[in-house]
């Protein structure tokens, strides 16, 4: 007689289990059970990765749930088939739609409805009454579900240690004769290990918001919820074999397995009855005649032969033509996009219009896009504009149906931080100690706290509570929390979605999502595609609007021309501010000294700043062998076909991942599983692992063992902030197209940025002044001129003038700003015009302090003082009437200097167009021998200076040790610093405070790159108060309440 | 009689109170934070953290970065309500009128009050003496109205005595900030320039009306004089206590039942129309010789029952020692609480604990054997037996919890477990007979187990197996097994008795 267990609560049942599907499975295997059924709380959502592990061991799992009801006792609920299985989807699906987020509101009349195919166990109330009995109500139920339910329902008995275990059982006899409802025996299981209790006790805490000291009767009184082995249960259940017996039946009756869930592409993306190989290669021919003409390269046409001939092997024709449809939508609706990911960058797609990235610019083998060792389909993530992305999705929810199209979940897991809260929350601790021990979670590792770092806050590592909190948040790091939605990953079918996985509301409105997750999909092998959003698309799409409506040229991401030496020079000299990808400093200082000639150069540029590569020490020896200061050579002779392109030197995740595979004898999906196990932080044991097995090959096959931990390094690198080559073609063309509408239209590009904000590094006070360094003149805001947006107006010189837009002052809103402009007709003379716009007082008070009645000869505080009167309501109501204000005698207002003008500019738009602040104090700067920042330039390399300046960003990498790099500008450009990690510690509150910072240093010159690498720094924000004080102002700031520290009474006395 | 008003501006007021309990914050950068949307803020920062760059409103991640070393605490901003209400009353010494200024400042009426010092300087430096020794950071100004006393506290320079008549020259020079007005006007006045009162105090009413509101001349005008300020005067509050003198002094035990007696009523006679009833009173006689004689009473729940009250003191009155006698008889509450008329039950004595007369029968055994004698028990939410209830800490404390039905536990339960000798069958069967204070008990019926864990939060060990069992004669008996069958050794208890 073997028993199987029916009833398992893992931690998908949210803060109720306390072990991970694959914890509970692994145990089961160990202990020789043939199949374990998995029986969450209204979801499916952890049955995938219960799948998995099970294959790996060799086991079964029954894929169930438990169902709680809003009208009845709750039930257990196995399919037996595919069809029963995809009734309970569906019926979850019903449930999950009905209520918001998070709930599922299920009642017996769908249970019934849904039934047909299904065992169901129905679990009884956990105590019985004061006669021992259950009540009434619960006999009832078993009656209603034995009606409803025929055969198909079996009564759910636990030894669970209660004291009245014997009752219990009795009574579940006495019903199971009077109903004719078989007993079946379950442990109901909430953790794989007794250990694991202490866990379960805490969750429980989180989930009823106590600790777990006045937790009380909301614990369960033992350990006892823990997987038994075979043996125990016969013992427990000796009196009632029949109850073992029916496990067995039930679990043989179960024999659907998830691996009989076939995804099938939808079908309706064929046009003449074509099949989808036939449509793929007429669209594809179609694409590449439209683009090359009659005459198609041969090699072009080579590679279209041989890839169509790849994907209809591997039959992913539906698949291409699926991103297709996406992508010709959007492209119909002028929305720009662009496809990257491994398949995306193959001929196909190019000639799909999927990708603009010419295929000839870079030499990379088709099978490199697909990984055939992972049976996996496809990769294609495409970018949309970012203001626009949800019209595509709601696109796709409208083609499809929302029953055939979702989004993928996201599993939210329990972090560092907030695991570290909630189980010190439970334990009882206080706020103040949990939020000193989260304030040490960076220094969590595998090993656990640093005991001399908790000493120095305070905490005494081997107090016995604080142990029992740190062992158990490192047990609770990775737990389950909630299923989030997924950036954009779709999932689309041909049948209906709900067969295949219960489908829930989102958070957001209008958005569905799956219960699974991109692994479980993966694992699954259903076809997804990324919908993502991307600003930039969308600063280059208004970018293209621009230069048709000024320029009257015609530009799309393909048609922009190709290898233009004046784009690369401007590259070459980091003149890249607002650029993608490549305009963070870090970029700016490699782009001089890499010297980008040619597409792939910009492909390596976006790639060799990260913390791959960085972390992996591969950055300076490529450098030097791009310079020939070193020569090319290849570890060995198998590596040289993977390293070819980049001169020897790993930078792409790929290239790090084949070398696992060519030179430790990884196999493929052991190299993926490196990769992802690096992502993930919970899987701690495996990086070892992984390590160990890397290093040794290596060093086996006769590396270096110093080579092969930078590789090793470097992978470890990729796992967060992954960066394959493919993706990174993709924006290598976005970088050349950004760059391009920069060099040769600035004012198109800074108006297009600014319209695109926030996105990128830059303020738009930075992004202005470097257009007006490339000759854009730039106009203030104004009541009259200016628009929502920013917007070009007539030539000056080469370029148009941009004339800043509402949206640059800080609290304006877009509707009244429309109201505004609406009623402007010929343009407003007076303030009464305006008053009967309906504007509040307000608005017209932030209008004048962004200075925007030029126009009508008012500067911002003649302006605020004829639009605060708190009157003008009563005027709009009866217009026309004369009113004694217009009568009111001509105050005198202190007129402002051009100072407090730029002080004020600064306030309201962050940037003003009259000075810079800097050079108000100029004279007393000089008077310090401080260098302006266009001087240091002529300094010598190695030489003191003293340059001050606005902090403009403050950066402090990871990857650098503890050096923050500082960016100041003043009126004559911008001046990068570098403060070492002694120093930052030493002048913390200088740089955390000054906005006028002053610093001493040396001077290093790098090629074109400078930097000032500080010894000493000073706040010089004083200066800049004195712009804004008149006369005796700034003494008459509200005293400091320390400025005074001696009483004139007390001193008499 | 021309009017004077003093403003008193406490300058660190909460770090000050927390520096008077822990003295070394004086010496240290010291701010209170309290949390605010998600993140903490500094509240309040004494003079060395304020000489530091640190000010209440920055963000406290902020202030450590530039402080690392910077002591915090948490703010009670509860406790300046308080405080400032305790100086008030405090100030009452230098005049009646007395009014607190949110949040950190008192206002004085001292219209005649500082001739009896010798003059205002005089005045005002023995206010500031007398504040500063107690350990508050103020500064002190006067002048001829409340408004300008409160600016030049804050804003003015020296000298902060404002003559007679001068005020309104004093406001001049100091800014907007100086009229108490809402931020958003400061704020405007100074965009348009106008950093000083006198650039606009002299500017037509009707234009500062529309752009600045009502309020705004409301302010100015209480600050020059034109409107009357009211300040509204802290009143100490009168505590429960009832003196009578005797004409001749008591020596008698009935003579001083009967003061006794006659203050009880008074006193309950208040307690009563006030709906108040009294916890803790003491009954003091002062004796000619200048020594006090007293005896307290503790009452279960708040009284206001003369008769009742009289007989705890009854119990006490022998240990006063009257010796030449007593002229003068108190009578004090010294806690008491709310005491609301309770309808009356129609069946008297079916109300339980809220039975007046078992409060009473509790009060009058105590006061014989001692409060620590008389127990009850409460229950607590803990599997574990021994921590399944706890003593309550008074009559009326009310249930967390129910007592639990669902399992059955003995009438009895033994304070600690005694070893007893088993005989039962493994793995979990229950025993078959024990022996407990040498006597054999042949078990018959027994039912179990019931597995209870550590409460591992609190103590590790062993898990028990509890069973009830029943022997021969019909008793029956709450036995466990500490420990798993599997393990080698495990013990045997008897835990309590079922009735």
């Amino acid at each position: 007689m073997r028993y199987t267990e029916l009833h398992v609560t893992t931690n998908f049942s949210f803060l109720r289990g306390g072990s991970h599907p694959e914890e509970l499975v692994e145990q089961a295997a160990r202990y020789g059970y043939d199949a374990i059924a998995i029986t969450d709380r209204n979801t499916l959502a952890g049955i995938v990765r219960a799948h998995v592990v099970a294959k790996k061991y060799g086991i079964r799992i029954i894929p169930a749930c438990r169902l709680d009801l809003l009208d009845g006792a709750s039930l257990l609920a196995y399919p037996t088939d595919k069809d029963a299985y995809s009734r309970i989807s569906n019926l979850l699906t019903v449930g999950n739609l009905r209520a918001e987020k998070g709930k599922c509101n299920l009642y017996k009349a769908d249970v019934y409805q849904y039934a047909k195919g299904s065992k169901f166990i129905i679990i009884p109330p956990a105590t019985l009454n004061e006669v021992f009995d259950f009540d009434d109500a619960f006999n009832k139920v078993v009656r209603e579900y034995r009606d409803a339910l025929g055969d198909h329902v079996y009564i759910a008995a636990s030894r669970s240690y209660g004291g009245n275990d014997a009752k219990e059982l009795y009574r579940i006899a006495q019903l199971v004769k009077q109903f004719n409802t078989p007993m079946v025996a379950t442990n109901d299981v909430h953790y794989h290990h007794p250990m694991r209790r202490e866990l379960q006790d805490v969750v429980t805490c989180v989930r009823e918001k106590c600790t777990i000291h006045n937790a009380g009767f909301r614990l369960h009184p033992n350990a006892e919820r823990y997987l038994k082995v075979n043996e125990e249960m016969l013992r427990l259940f000796r009196h009632y074999p029949d109850a073992i017996l029916q496990t067995q039946f039930i679990a043989d009756a179960c024999a659907f397995s998830l691996d009989h869930l076939k995804y099938q592409y939808p079908k309706e993306i064929t046009t003449n009855g074509r099949t989808p190989q036939e449509e793929l290669i007429f669209l594809c021919w179609q694409g590449a005649h439209a683009i090359f003409g009659d005459n198609i390269p041969e090699k072009i046409k080579e590679n279209i032969h041989y890839e169509l001939t790849f994907i209809e092997q591997a039959s992913y024709a539906e698949y291409f033509l699926t991103v297709y449809d996406i992508v010709r939508y959007a492209r119909e609706k002028k929305i720009l996009c662009q496809g990257r990911g491994s398949a995306a960058n193959s001929t196909v797609c190019y000639c799909l219009g999927i990708t603009s990235v010419d295929p000839s610019k870079f030499d990379l083998l088709f099978e490199r896009f697909i990984s055939s060792a992972r049976n996996e389909p496809p990769d294609i993530d495409v970018d949309f504009e970012h203001e626009r992305r949800e019209e595509v999705m709601q696109y796709i929810y409208k083609k499809y149906g929302r029953d055939r199209a979702a989004i993928v979940a996201t599993v939210t897991q329990q972090h560092h931080k907030g695991a570290i809260r909630d189980v010190g929350k439970a334990m009882g601790l206080s706020i103040d100690t949990i939020n000193r021990l989260s304030g040490l979670i960076w220094d969590f590792k595998d090993e656990g706290f640093d005991k001399k770092r908790m000493i120095s806050q305070g905490i005494n590592p081997d107090d016995v509570t604080i142990r029992k909190v740190l062992e158990l948040t490192a047990q609770f790091i990775g737990f389950p929390r909630q299923l989030g939605q997924h950036t954009g990953g779709f999932v689309i079918t041909q049948g209906k979605l709900s067969d295949l996985c219960p489908i829930l509301n989102a958070r957001m409105e209008d958005r569905t999502n799956i219960e699974w997750n991109k692994d479980d999909i993966d694992a699954l092998g259903f076809m997804k595609i990324d919908v993502l959003a991307l600003g930039m698309l969308t600063c280059i799409r208004k970018a293209f609007d621009l230069v048709k409506k000024h320029y009257d040229v015609d530009l799309t991401l393909a048609n922009i021309p190709q290898d233009d030496p004046k784009v690369y020079d401007m590259v070459s000299h980091a003149d890249t501010i607002g650029v993608f990808q490549i305009e963070s400093r870090a970029q700016q200082s490699m782009l001089p000294r890499l010297r980008p000639k040619c597409f792939y150069d910009l492909v390596i540029e976006v790639a060799i700043v990260r913390p791959g590569p960085i972390q992996g020490d591969m950055v300076h020896p490529y450098l030097r062998r791009r310079n020939g200061e070193e020569p090319v050579d290849y570890p060995s002779k198998e590596l040289e076909e993977i390293l070819g392109r980049t001169l020897g030197v790993p930078l792409f995740q790929e290239q790090a991942m084949k070398i696992a595979i060519v030179a430790a004898d990884f196999t493929p999906t052991e190299a993926d599983e490196l990769r992802r196990s690096m992502a993930t932080f919970k899987a701690k044991g495996l990086v070892s692992h992984f390590k160990e097995k890397l290093v040794s090959g290596m060093i086996r096959k006769g590396y270096k063992e110093e080579y092969a931990l930078r590789v090793f390094r470097q992978l470890e690198g990729f796992g967060s902030y992954g960066f394959p080559e493919s993706h990174a073609v993709s924006f290598a063309l976005l970088v050349y197209v950004s760059s391009w509408i920069k060099c040769y239209y600035p004012d198109v590009f800074v108006c297009a940025l600014l319209n695109s904000l926030p996105m990128g590094f830059y303020q738009p006070a930075q992004l202005i002044i470097d257009a007006r360094k490339h000759g854009v003149e730039v106009r203030p805001v104004d009541i009259n001129e200016s628009d929502w947006d920013n917007t070009l107006e007539e030539k000056c010189g080469k370029y148009c003038i941009l004339r800043l837009g509402f949206r640059q002052v800080k609290g304006l809103r877009e509707n009244d700003m429309n109201m505004l402009i609406k009623a402007r007709k010929n343009g407003y003379t007076s303030f009464h015009l305006l008053r009967e716009t309906g504007l509040t007082e307000s608005v017209l008070e932030l209008l004048a302090d962004a200075d925007a009645f030029r126009s009508i000869g008012h500067d911002r505080r003649q302006a605020l003082w004829e639009v605060s009167t708190k009157d003008h309501q009563l005027q709009a109501l009866i217009p026309n009437q004369l009113i004694h204000q217009s009568i009111e005698e001509k105050i005198a207002l202190p007129e402002m200097t051009l100072s407090e003008h730029v002080v004020q500019d600064y306030a309201v738009t962050s940037l003003s167009l009259k000075a810079h602040p800097v050079s108000f104090v100029r004279k007393q700067l000089e008077q310090l021998h401080v260098l302006s920042a266009a001087s240091l330039e002529h300094a010598k390399n190695g030489e003191f200076v003293k340059v001050a300046g606005l902090i403009l960003v403050r950066q402090r990498p990871g990857t650098a040790n503890g050096i923050c790099f500082i960016t100041i500008e003043d009126e004559t450009g911008t001046a990068n610093l570098v403060f070492f990690q002694k120093l930052f510690d030493q002048y913390r509150k200088e740089i955390i405070q000054s906005r006028l910072l002053m610093v001493e240093g040396q001077l290093q010159r790098e090629g074109e790159v400078i930097h000032v690498i500080v010894r000493r720094c000073y706040n010089f924000s004083k200066l800049l108060q004195q712009l804004t004080s008149k006369e005796d102002y700034l003494s008459l700031k509200p005293l400091s309440r320390s400025d005074e520290t001696s009483s004139p009474f007390l001193s008499k006395n | 009689m021309a009017k004077r008003f003093v403003s008193i501006w406490f300058r660190h007021l909460a770090t000050d109170w927390f520096s008077l309990r822990q003295p070394l914050l004086k010496t240290l950068p010291f701010v209170l934070r309290a949390p605010s949307h998600g993140r903490m803020m500094i509240t309040a920062a004494n003079a060395i953290a304020e000489k530091k760059d640190i000010h209440r409103g920055m963000v406290l991640a902020d202030a450590r970065a530039i402080h690392p070393s910077l002591e915090v605490q948490d703010d009670k901003p509860e406790i300046l309500d308080k405080l400032l209400r305790r100086l008030a009353e405090w100030c009452i010494r230098f005049t009646p009128v007395v009014a607190i200024d949110p949040f950190d400042g008192l206002l004085l009426d001292a219209s005649g009050c500082a001739h009896l010092w010798g003059g205002d300087v005089s005045y005002l430096s023995d206010i500031e003496k007398k504040l500063t020794l107690r350990g508050y950071d103020v500064r002190i100004a006067m002048a001829d109205t409340v408004g300008v006393a409160w600016a030049v506290a804050r804003f003015g320079k020296h000298p902060l005595i404002i003559k007679e008549g001068m005020h309104i020259e004093a406001l001049m020079a100091l800014p907007p900030e100086a009229l108490r007005l809402e931020p958003e006007v400061i704020e405007r006045l100074h965009k348009l320039g106008l950093h000083h009162v006198r650039q606009f105090i002299n500017m037509p009413r009707t234009s500062m009306r529309r752009r600045f509101g009502q309020y705004f001349i409301q302010q100015l005008n209480k600050a020059i004089g034109q409107e009357m300020e009211l300040l509204e005067p802290v009143q100490p509050i009168e505590p429960y206590h009832e003196r009578l003198p005797c004409m001749e002094p008591i020596v008698s035990a009935t003579g001083i039942e009967i003061a006794l007696q006659n203050l009880l009523e008074t006193l309950c006679l208040r307690l009563q129309q006030e709906q108040k009833g009294l916890r803790t009173s003491v009954f003091k006689g002062y004796r000619v010789d200048g020594k006090i004689e007293q005896i307290e009473i503790v009452t279960s729940r708040p009284s206001h029952n003369v008769k009742h009250l009289f007989k705890l003191f009854e119990l006490k009155i022998s240990t006063i020692e009257p010796a030449l006698g007593i002229e003068l008889f108190v009578l004090e509450a010294l806690k008491v609480e709310d005491h609301l008329p309770q309808q009356s039950t129609m069946w008297e004595g079916s109300s339980g604990l809220e039975d007046v007369r078992l409060a009473e029968l509790v009060d009058r055994l105590a006061s014989k054997v001692g409060m620590h004698a008389i127990h009850r028990y409460v229950p607590d939410e803990h599997y574990w037996p021994e921590r399944s209830f706890k003593s309550a800490v008074s009559l009326h404390e009310k249930l967390t919890t129910h007592w639990r039905v669902d399992k059955e536990r003995p009438l009895q339960l033994l304070p600690t477990p005694e070893r007893i000798d088993v005989t039962a069958p493994i793995p979990d069967y229950p025993p078959m007979l024990f022996r407990y204070k040498s006597k054999i008990h042949t078990i018959v019926r027994a039912d179990g187990p019931e597995r209870i864990e550590q409460e591992w939060w609190l103590q590790q060990g062993q898990h028990r197996d509890y069973y009830r069992v029943e022997d021969e004669e019909g008793n029956r008996y709450w036995l466990f097994r500490l420990g798993h069958y599997h393990d080698k050794i495990y013990l045997w208890f008897i835990h309590g008795f079922f009735a």
